[in-house]
């Protein structure tokens, strides 16, 4: 299933396809944390993070912003808000699809 | 954060069949129109089954012969009314202690029109006050993967 990412959406899609990433972003959901925070209790290394944030930064699931001496990491509510008009356009491109199988269905019966 | 609270989302349409044929075309025949790509499974998904029944299983099934779960039927009051629980949270995962309720009205306007009102439910309990913005990762995902296949 190898795609050629196309828009932010399917950035973010295959920013979350990795399981390590999910586990970051699900930690940031619940609140902000320093960057050198977030390996804490996951089991990767920090260099690792590094990679993974830059992954989720790209796709606009987060933000990292400078505060006092450290790098702190949140979700970015931008990216995360766009989403949302995805899944009401999702369900019009599925239910059109219902509909155009129902029609075209009634007329094999 | 700027959360937007929104704890269902709504749509209808007109559909030119019997209420019988909707019904009937939406459950037996879901994986007639449903994207092939929208599974959260191993491998690539074969069928998207919906068990045409109370507590049905709603589930797709895989190359690898594997079956992944989606959730179940909650009403199954033919041709009228579907309600089924989606019990896939924002993180592509199953969880089977979470209930969204897909709820699905076929109302029969005329011999061959129905009017499909349809509703999913319940997101805030997808995840503590961020429900939506999860449930959007996983419908986002649909979607796009939905665009990838009709192009």
């Amino acid at each position: 299933m190898k795609k050629q990412p196309q828009s932010s959406y399917d950035k973010a899609f295959n920013a979350l396809g990795d399981p390590t990433r999910r586990a970051i972003f699900e930690k940031l959901r619940v609140r902000p944390l320093a960057v050198v925070d977030i390996a804490d209790g996951l089991p990767v290394s920090r260099p690792a993070v590094s990679q993974h944030l830059k992954v989720l930064k790209d796709a606009r699931l987060i933000r990292v912003h400078r505060e006092g001496t450290r790098n702190l990491c949140q979700i970015d509510t931008r990216g995360v808000l766009a989403m949302r008009n995805y899944l009401d356009n999702f369900w019009d491109i599925a239910l059109s699809a219902f509909k155009q199988a129902a029609e075209k269905h009634k007329k094999h019966e | 954060m700027n959360n937007v609270k929104i704890d269902s989302i709504r749509k209808e349409l007109l559909v030119e069949v019997s209420q019988e044929t909707a019904f009937k075309v939406f459950t037996e025949k879901m994986d007639l129109w449903w994207p092939r790509t929208h599974h959260i499974g191993k491998s690539p998904m074969t069928e998207l089954v919906l068990e045409s029944k109370p507590r049905g299983r709603w589930y797709s099934r895989h190359e690898d012969g594997s079956e992944q779960d989606v959730g179940y039927v909650l009403t199954w009051d033919p041709y009228g009314l579907l309600v089924l629980a989606w019990q896939i949270n924002g993180n592509f995962q199953f969880d089977p202690g979470l209930i969204t309720e897909v709820e699905v009205f076929f109302i029969a306007e005329a011999p061959e029109v129905t009017r499909i009102k349809f509703e999913h439910k319940n997101m805030e309990r997808l995840g503590g006050g961020k429900a939506v913005e999860s449930m959007d990762e996983g419908w986002g995902k649909i979607l796009d993967l939905y665009k990838n296949q009709t192009k």
